[in-house]
């Protein structure tokens, strides 16, 4: 199956990660759900691959919490399609999941960092 | 099926997001050079279960609970609908039991438990006074102002009572009603005025100008709103009032409309005396914490204390104290509590019934069930299904059922009697909606109970290999229906009994013997303005040409007045002793009604005179003073009714002021209150004697007396139009009042039982059928092996037969013992009465009868062969 021959090349999300990337991606601009999971993947290098069934849910949990907010709108290409937009508070989030992410970044090098030295 | 719109919206925005992201994905594919078909097969792979995530997103909602109950509804709703036969005899059924509580309970909540319109209703109390005579006699003025002022169990005291005036000087007089008050009484009931001001203490002064306060009402109806009534005089009784303030909201403490209020004013014997007594009352609010028992020793010191203070005749009275809530509801309080306890029984039937037929739709639908959990539906989903549809169908019976509580709520205020307090007030109001809303839930869960109970126990295996339509009907369910089939007949024959008893008893109420003619004859009460009809004579000569002017209609062949008619109530009564007989002591002197009657009446309401002779033109004031006196006195002293004559009776008895009368005659009993009530002694004097104001001249009329009434009205507007007209109304009619309680009980009583007779022989039914119905292949075996019509029917019939001995057994028990409750409503019949319990018993009977004759017979009609095959 597709999905087996590609799996070497991706990551599995940690669990609260998408909700960063998706806010993350929506700062420099409003865009809907096939755009953002395009953006993610064409920033990863094709590493982060966003599956339509997480995007979804994780679009629709933002947006009952009030980071995100969504209207109806046109592409480029003249389709009709829902947009998503950062809120105020969702920007404050992002700051906030940074900071939580740099610190994991942080601990988990230092984690692996002196295992690799202690081999 | 769309239960929310708004809901429904999103999910279709939710499927065209998902459309546009797909379309999005095609339209980049195809750029980069793929085909149409390859990108669209592409895109919807990435994509993926397009509906798993649609329902992982709407998850996210937050609202999936809700959409789960509206899937369990709408499979509830397509469950109900596969069996509208079955769903329509569950919601009746409901809407029956669930709307006759609702009603009851609506009349019970207004009159028994709703607030009392003005502030701590339930600490406020009325107080009398009690001699060892009479319990809640009135107080007097002085008596009750030590209260007042030297009892420390009351927040505040009023002293109140309340008379009829003639309002004169602004069109036809009108009769009023009035309420004497002490200007406790505003504060206590929590009444402010709308206009001026309300009476203070100082109106109450013998020197102050006469002043009234009026009702809103009042001030509308009577007084066209004049919004500068106040300063303007009212002539109430001939004397001019002027009026201080408007009422903003009439308290109500009156049950019957109060017009106005004025300020009680004590007569100048009143003030002196301490014994004398008017009709006060006294309204006080018992303080928190104080208990009615210890509030009245505290207000029997003070009597203690003024008894040695101011000694006089009435050294012995103390206070009577009950609360306002119990006063107004005493008597009325059993009959809802009977009322309320049969609509309970009929609830339980409709309870029982339900539970039974959802019982009985379980066996049939144990195949159902059993598939459900082989193709893995959990216990815990299964049960909250069944609950879901049961809840349900509760629900829309419910709605139903409040549905036609409205409708009978209307009928119960056109029937019931005027007099129960507040129960035209019954509405389906908060309290009883909400009450209604808790009995369906409860009824719902109860008679869910039975299937979900039912559907753990069916084991699997058994059903689908047994596969009959009876599987999965245990031993215990049998138990539980055939227990079912006997509690039913029981209550019915319960209900059957106590309803026949006062049926009974209303009839014998009904052709109890009144003592006079009552057909064709008019009552007209009449009350002449005092101002107007100053001197006993004019009184007199009043009444005399008016009764002349009567007589002198065509169509009316005589007119007698008389104080207090029959079925008029307690217009009075007072101590008296027989002259000729050893003076009582002061404790037991005995009490007799007292009435005034003009020369004509007796014989105009044909009224038999055992003895002696009636009052005559003679008996004026001058002359000796007589008395007529009726049946139940004379048999109280002497042992027929000619020993009375001669023998003269002291008004007042041996220790208070009143005349000395010879008695000239007895007359025979009538039902002073009403045609159920007991007969008491009375005492009739002669209207030239003493002279009232206040009469009811009584007209015996050739033909339809209703159709004399214009005739009558117009020969007192022609005699003086400031005489108003009180009522004007046929004996029967006056009569039939009396009975207007019993009537309406016996009613709603044999209303009640009827309902729960015709559960009861449904209950029956569906339980004896689906027994039958579950042994079919039993029955069909033994008739393959030679068993005959009659041995199928022995076999068969003898469980019905015990479950009916069972529930006549105890039935009969429980109407043994029931009858204790109806007891004081049983008239002219003993409470274990056995025709009616023979009738009632055979009722049920009947029912258990009736309700096996199908089902037995469908068991004679089994066919071996066809039976024997079906499995």
């Amino acid at each position: 199956m597709v999905k087996t021959e590609k799996y070497q090349n991706r990551i599995e999300l940690l669990q609260g990660t998408l909700d960063m990337l998706i806010l993350e991606a929506l700062r420099w601009g409003s865009m809907h759900g096939y755009g953002i999971a395009q953006g993610i993947r064409f920033k990863s290098d094709e590493v982060l691959q966003v599956e339509t069934g997480s995007l979804y849910p994780a679009l629709h949990r933002l947006e009952r919490q009030g980071w995100v907010k969504s209207k109806w709108g046109v592409t480029e290409s003249n389709q009709r399609a829902k947009f998503y937009e950062i809120t105020k508070k969702g920007k404050e989030q992002l700051v906030a999941e940074q900071e939580r992410w740099q610190r994991m970044v942080q601990a988990i090098g230092a984690v692996m960092g002196a295992a690799r030295t202690a081999e | 099926m769309k239960f929310w719109p708004a809901w429904e919206r999103r999910k279709d925005e939710l499927h065209e997001e998902l459309e546009a992201h797909l379309r999005i994905a095609v339209g980049e594919r195809m750029a980069r050079g793929e085909s149409r078909e390859e990108a669209r097969a592409a895109a919807m792979r990435e994509l993926g279960n397009s509906a798993l995530v649609a329902d992982v997103t709407r998850s996210k909602w937050g609202w999936q609970w809700l959409e789960r109950i509206a899937q369990d509804v709408r499979y509830a709703l397509r469950g109900i609908l596969r069996r509208p036969a079955f769903a329509l005899i569950v919601i009746v059924t409901l809407a029956v039991g669930i709307g006759a509580n609702t009603a009851i309970f609506s009349a019970v909540y207004a009159v028994l438990l709703k607030p009392l319109p003005f502030p701590h209703g339930e600490r406020m109390t009325v107080l009398g006074e009690s001699s060892g005579q009479a319990e809640g006699i009135s107080v007097t003025w002085l008596n009750f102002d030590h209260w007042r002022k030297e009892n420390h169990s009351f927040e505040g005291m009023a002293g109140y009572e309340s008379d009829d005036l003639t309002l004169t000087g602004r069109g036809q007089a009108v009769l009023t009603h009035a309420a004497m008050v002490t200007s406790e009484f505003f504060p206590l009931t929590g009444v402010r005025p709308v206009m001026g001001r309300l009476l203070t203490a100082s109106d109450s002064e013998p020197q102050a100008p006469e002043t009234v306060v009026v009702t809103q009402a009042f001030w509308k109806r009577a007084l066209g709103a004049d919004p500068q009534i106040v300063g303007k005089t009212l002539i109430l009784n001939g004397t001019a009032h002027i009026v201080v303030g408007v009422l903003a909201r009439e308290p109500g403490f009156f049950l019957r409309g109060v017009d106005y209020y004025l300020p009680y004013r004590p007569s100048p014997k009143q003030l002196s005396m301490r014994d004398s007594h008017g009709s006060l009352r006294a309204l006080a609010l018992l303080r928190t914490g104080v208990t009615l028992g210890a509030a009245r020793a505290d207000i029997n010191t003070i009597m203690e204390r003024l008894a040695k203070a101011d000694p006089g005749p009435e050294d012995d009275h103390r206070v009577h104290a009950e609360f306002v809530t119990e006063e107004r509801t005493g008597d009325v309080q059993h009959v809802f509590r009977l009322l309320m306890g049969a609509v309970a029984l009929v609830l339980a039937l409709v309870c029982a019934n339900i539970g039974s037929l959802l019982l009985i739709r379980m066996t049939e639908r144990a195949r159902e069930m059993a598939i459900r959990s082989a193709i893995g539906a959990g216990r815990g989903r299964i049960a909250r299904q069944l609950l879901t549809e049961t809840l349900l169908i509760t629900l829309i019976g419910g709605t139903c059922g409040v549905a036609l509580a409205a409708a009978g709520l209307q009928v119960m205020k056109a029937l019931g009697p005027k007099h129960i307090p507040r129960l035209m007030e019954a509405s389906l109001d908060v309290p009883v909606l909400l009450f209604t809303a808790g009995l369906t839930v409860a009824v719902g869960l109860v008679c869910a109970l039975a299937p979900v109970l039912g559907a753990r126990r069916a084991n699997l295996s058994l059903v689908l290999k047994e596969g009959s339509a009876g599987a999965g009907s245990g031993r215990i369910g049998h138990v539980f229906r055939g227990g079912l089939v006997a509690a039913e007949v029981a209550v019915a024959l319960v209900l059957l009994f106590t309803s026949g008893l006062l049926l009974r008893s209303l009839v014998a109420a009904e052709n109890v013997d009144p003592g006079f003619q009552p057909d064709h004859l008019l009552a007209m009460e009449l009350q002449l303005p005092d101002g107007r009809y100053k001197t006993d004579a004019s009184v007199l000569d009043f009444y005399a040409r008016l009764e002349a002017a009567l007589k002198a209609q065509p169509g009316i062949t005589s007119a007698g007045a008389v104080s207090c008619p029959p079925a008029g109530g307690d217009c009075g009564d007072y101590w008296y002793s027989i002259v000729e007989r050893p003076a009582p002591r002061r404790e037991d002197v005995p009490l007799s009604l007292f009435n005034i009657a003009d020369a004509n009446y007796f014989q105009t309401a044909e009224m038999r005179v055992i003895a002696g002779r009636g009052i005559t033109e003679q008996d004026k004031a001058g002359g000796p003073a007589v008395a007529v006196i009726n049946e139940t006195m004379a048999h109280t002293w002497w042992k027929d009714a000619r020993s009375a004559l001669g023998q003269h009776i002291k008004w007042g008895g041996p220790y208070n002021d009143g005349a000395v009368m010879e008695i000239v005659g007895v007359v025979g009993d009538v039902p002073q209150f009403g045609l159920d009530g007991e007969h008491v002694s009375a005492v009739y004097s002669p209207a030239g004697q003493r002279v009232s104001s206040a009469m009811v001249v009584m007209m015996r009329t050739s033909g339809d007396s209703t159709a004399m009434a214009a005739s009558v009205r117009r020969v007192v507007a022609a005699m003086d139009s400031n005489v108003p007209v009180q009522s004007l109304k046929t004996t029967e009619e006056w009569l039939g009042a009396s009975l207007a309680q019993r009537r309406f009980i016996t009613l709603l009583l044999a209303l009640f039982a009827g309902i729960a007779v015709i559960l009861a022989a449904i209950g029956c039914y569906g339980v004896l059928n689906a027994w039958v119905t579950s042994r079919r292949q039993e029955i069909a075996i033994r008739m393959a092996m030679g068993a005959g019509t009659m041995a199928i029917l022995r076999r068969m019939g003898r469980q019905a037969a015990v479950l009916g001995a069972i529930g006549l057994a105890v039935g009969l028990a429980a109407s043994w013992g029931a009858a204790r409750w109806v007891e004081s409503l049983v008239f002219g019949v003993s409470v274990h009465d056995l025709v009616v319990l023979g009738i009632a018993a055979a009722g049920a009977l009947l029912i258990v009868v009736l309700a096996a004759a199908v089902p037995l017979w469908r068991a004679t009609q089994v066919d071996p062969m066809e039976t024997l095959h079906e499995v």
